[in-house]
């Protein structure tokens, strides 16, 4: 049997900085993946952010990867956070630019279709050199002990292999744990369910739109009625040429009174601010060929689908400089007023010649789903079992405080603590937890992320508060009507915060994660306080078949994913909450079509959950 | 017996080939192949003798050698290859008096080539495809064995190499009592030479083999973009040919025509039908049932 010192489970964010962390220290790792390539499984929001925190130190992505400011594909770096609260054609608008700022070295929106694979080949150029690397579309299956220094790997694709100590990043749906046991799974308390369409806008119509730019990017947060009446929120982050915009909400709420995933996305995307944030010139064809005949018909088409394929690309490049600096270079055209009348000449010729016309509308690109671990409710406080150590997603550590979502920079943390503790022991040959697993987890507790999942932030919620100031006392709950009166006269914030530290969590979450909070009270703002917006035309949303049509996926004939009980509670709202609807009614019963799964984890609870075998399932383009 | 050098070596025989795949064929008037107008690439065949190689490499570290006979322009299909197998050295054959040149002519030019590749250490496996997508008879493979004295082992589709021994476990399809798809099993020492049936694809089955693969294909995609460095062109002259045995002079068949079949009437009615609209489609997917009926929802 083939034998390594240390096997990664999993190729996101978490996985690959482990990788790389650990080549770095000069040891041996190999690092398994279920996608065909790096990044097709992995969805994120996604504001990758680096840190400065007083507390103590994190460790932070420029710290994994040394170049990562200077070559990394990021997309924006965000220097514009706000919070919108919304009702109707009413906004009511709060920039939380200093909570954004607060102890941040930077924020960038990323990609991670884009991103992953650049770590990954930072990662496998230092992997190399210890004789480790990355294996990609291999699925793990299982995991035993062959004594308490061996791990025995099985997968579904290679022989079985052995190593010393694995760490397991393998996600929010973490095979490994449910394997071993190493932690319950999660409950729908401990979890949001995340729902993001990427959207196309040329790279200069952002910039003028958002007012930011060529480097800048903008983060718009949502609250109010575009909610559904759930617990969470929407958001929208500008891309190079492109929107992430995305619902976040709580799954008790969601498991509560069901609502569609895609709902709630549609929710946000209808609302008339956000219509005229993602507004672009789509060309509609209104199919009047009446008069032709079949053939001639079929050859009409096939010209004006080319033109409308030949315009869209155009009218793409002819707004990103670095766009129309190639078009230049290659001698196609001479200026760019030259390619400005081609766009032209090609609109006019498409909207004589073919009957085309162009409308207001927007360009939507991909469609994807998956859960969230909330950190406060379900971080691993064990986060190891035996010689296996959880980071990232898989040992549910996620940020979740008000506007606050974030779980890229926490894993990359977790990697660098789960690295150092692996090459002690391996230093050391042996693997006991208390050489390996309890000095990871005592590695852990003193990152100051663990710290936000325990306790509030006093010098965020004052910043947090500063930013609110606006906001009408009297519209706010009863129930912290007093803490918001104490927190903005500053002589009583000490004091309030402590005590708000000392309720804790536990007692203060109902109130802070409450519809009151998400919606009723943002909606009130909004009514008194807003302005109001004006959309300028009526936005046509693909319907959930289309977008499930656009997605890519290499189809397994067997089925990862097995219904247990196909009449329970937990089941029949699955029928509602797949965001891929992959599961329906039948005769009371409920029933599974396991081909459009996008493995977001939702229906886990009462199902025997895999992820499909290496290579197959879903592979995102931008995730 | 596996060559004295201790390290493995195989030659793959590749070919250019117009590209076939959709969107790319140009044709006369006549129905022929425009031959100007049609964009060459490595033959698909040629591609799974590559992967073959690729195997050998990444398995048993293997060193691989490529090979093309034709015109300067058949560079492109050893660069292609060579992308797919990560080939420590390219062979081309050109030279004028190799026009005509049948398949007895060729395998003579490439019997010499082979014996000059891996520093005339002696090849251990030649791979080459099943046959050209553009006419070849399938002849080219087992004369070129027969002259360098190789058993010649057809359709494969899998192998395993025992250094020590020196020999090749294979698995290749056959047909026999009428039945098709049939899995032969056997041996041979080597040296051999093998044709990959099309459904050969290699299958790496250890964490290591797949690190190793993943350094083969980076390694192979700088080689390739610097495939000059690696390429040897040969002539008639130093690859110490007899003239008579090469081109047309060594040709003893001539293609003298090549006949357009004409196609038989066909006798079907076409009805175009939009597949736009929905109801269109029921109607087509209904016919479709009235004729195959239950059969096809087995
Ligand atoms: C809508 C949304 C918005 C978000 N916004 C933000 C944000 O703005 N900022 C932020 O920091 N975070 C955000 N997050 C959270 C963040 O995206 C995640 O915390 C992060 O991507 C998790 O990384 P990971 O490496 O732990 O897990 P993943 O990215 O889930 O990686 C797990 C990997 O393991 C592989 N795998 C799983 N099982 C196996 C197996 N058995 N064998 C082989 N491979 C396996 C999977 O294929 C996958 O590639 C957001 C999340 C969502 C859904
Ligand atoms: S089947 Fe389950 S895991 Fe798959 S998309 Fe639907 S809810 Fe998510």
């Amino acid at each position: 049997m083939e034998k390594f010192d240390v096997a990664i489970i999993g190729g996101g964010s978490a996985g690959l900085a482990a990788l790389k962390q650990l080549s770095n220290l000069g040891k041996q790792a190999i690092l398994i993946e279920g996608g065909k390539k790096i990044g097709t499984k992995n969805v994120s929001g996604g504001l990758l952010y680096s840190k400065n925190t007083t507390i103590g130190k994190v460790y932070n992505v420029e710290d994994v990867y040394d170049n990562f400011l200077t070559d990394a594909p990021v997309e924006r770096q965000i220097t514009k956070y706000m919070l919108h609260a919304t009702s109707k054609d009413k906004m009511f608008s709060l920039d939380l630019t200093p909570t954004h700022n607060y102890q941040t070295n930077f924020g960038y929106s990323v990609l991670l279709n884009k991103l992953l694979p650049w770590f990954a080949k930072e990662a496998l150029n230092s992997a190399e050199k210890t004789g480790g690397g990355i294996v990609t579309g291999i699925h793990v299956r299982s995991i035993m002990w062959k004594d308490e220094n061996t791990i025995i790997i099985e997968t579904d694709e290679l022989e079985p292999f052995q190593v010393k100590a694995v760490i397991a990043a393998d996600g929010v749906n973490s095979e490994v744990a449910q394997i071993t046991g190493a932690r319950r799974k999660f409950t729908q308390s401990d979890l949001y369910q995340g729902v993001k369409v990427v959207v196309k806008l040329p790279e200069e119509i952002i910039e003028e739109r958002f007012e930011i730019t060529n480097n800048e990017g903008a983060a718009h947060l949502f609250a109010g009625d575009v909610t559904l009446n759930h617990i969470g929120g929407g958001f929208l982050y500008t891309n190079k040429d492109t929107l992430s915009v995305g619902a976040v909400y709580h799954y008790d709420s969601l498991i509560e009174k069901p609502t569609e995933p895609y709902e709630l996305v549609n929710a946000l995307l209808s609302n008339p601010f956000v219509i005229e944030l993602i507004k672009d010139e789509v060309p509609e064809t209104k199919e009047n060929y009446k008069n032709l005949s079949k053939e001639e018909e079929l050859r009409t088409r096939f010209k004006a689908n080319k033109l409308i394929k030949d315009w869209k690309e155009l009218h793409h490049t002819y707004y990103s400089p670095s766009g129309v600096k190639e078009l230049l270079a290659n001698g196609k055209y001479k200026t760019k007023e030259e390619i400005k009348n081609k766009v032209d000449s090609i609109h006019d010729e498409l909207v004589s010649k073919y009957d085309i016309e162009f409308e207001s509308n927007y360009v939507e690109l991909e469609y994807s789903a998956k859960l969230v671990p909330d950190g406060k409710r379900c971080r691993m406080k064990k986060p190891y079992f035996k010689n296996i150590l959880f980071i990232g997603d898989a040992a549910g550590r996620g940020i979740f405080v008000g506007p606050r979502i974030e779980g890229l920079n926490v894993g990359i943390d977790d990697a660098v603590r789960a690295a150092e503790a692996v090459s002690n022991a391996i230093d050391k040959n042996s693997f006991h937890s208390n050489i390996l697993g309890e000095r990871y987890r005592r590695l852990v507790e003193e990152s100051p992320y663990t710290k936000d999942m325990d306790e509030i932030d006093k010098n965020y919620l004052k910043v947090f508060l500063d930013c609110t100031k606006q906001v009408p006392n009297d519209i706010v709950d009863y129930r912290y009507r007093a803490i918001f009166k104490l927190m903005s006269n500053s002589t009583f914030r000490g004091i309030s915060v402590g005590l708000v530290n000392k309720l804790g969590y536990r007692r203060l979450l109902p109130i802070l994660e409450s519809n009151k909070t998400y919606t009723e009270v943002p909606i009130k703002i909004a009514e008194r306080k807003g302005k109001d917006v004006q959309k300028s035309y009526s936005i046509r949303i693909p319907a959930i078949a289309e977008r499930i049509a656009k997605l890519n996926y290499n189809d397994d004939s067997l089925s990862h994913i097995k219904v247990l009980d196909s009449q329970s509670d937990f089941m029949k709202k699955m029928v509602t909450l797949c965001p891929t609807k992959c599961y329906s009614m039948e005769n009371g019963r409920v029933i599974l079509q396991h081909e459009g799964c996008i493995e977001c984890g939702t229906c886990l609870k009462e199902t025997e959950w895999r992820h499909p075998r290496g290579e197959k399932g879903i592979a995102y383009q931008y995730g | 017996m596996l060559n004295p050098s201790g390290t493995l070596n195989v030659a793959v025989i590749v070919k250019l080939e117009p590209d076939f795949s959709e969107g790319n064929v140009s044709y006369n008037s006549d129905g022929t192949l425009n031959r100007a107008e049609t964009k060459n690439v490595l033959g698909p065949h040629s591609a799974v003798a590559s992967s073959a190689a690729l195997y050998a490499k990444v398995k048993y570290g293997a060193n691989v050698s490529v090979a093309t006979m034709g015109p300067p322009i058949a560079e492109a299909a050893l660069q292609q290859s060579q992308l797919i197998c990560n080939a420590d050295e390219l062979h081309l054959y050109s030279d004028r008096i190799f026009a005509g040149a049948d398949t007895l002519a060729t395998s003579e030019v490439l019997r010499a080539g082979i014996k000059k590749m891996a520093n005339e250490q002696g090849i251990d496996i030649v791979f080459s495809g099943h046959r050209a997508s553009d006419g070849e008879t399938g002849q080219t493979g087992p004369q070129t064995a027969w002259k360098l004295g190789y058993p010649f082992i057809g359709n494969v589709i899998d192998y395993d190499i025992d250094k020590e021994r020196g020999y090749v476990r294979l698995q290749r399809l056959i047909k026999n009592y009428g039945h098709n798809d049939i899995i032969e099993e056997l041996e041979s020492p080597l040296p051999v030479f093998i044709t990959l049936d099309p459904s050969y694809s290699p299958f790496f089955n250890t964490v290591s083999q797949r690190l190793n693969l993943a350094l083969n294909q980076n390694d192979a995609e700088k080689r390739s973009s610097r495939y000059k460095e690696y390429l040897k062109t040969f002539s008639a002259q130093s690859l110490e040919l007899n003239l008579k045995s090469v081109g047309l002079p060594g040709s003893p068949t001539i293609v003298y025509k090549v006949e357009k079949i004409p196609r038989a009437k066909a006798n079907r009615k076409a009805d175009i039908i939009d597949g736009y609209s929905q109801e269109n489609l029921s109607q087509v997917a209904r016919r479709i049932y009235g004729i195959l009926g239950e059969t096809i929802i087995k």
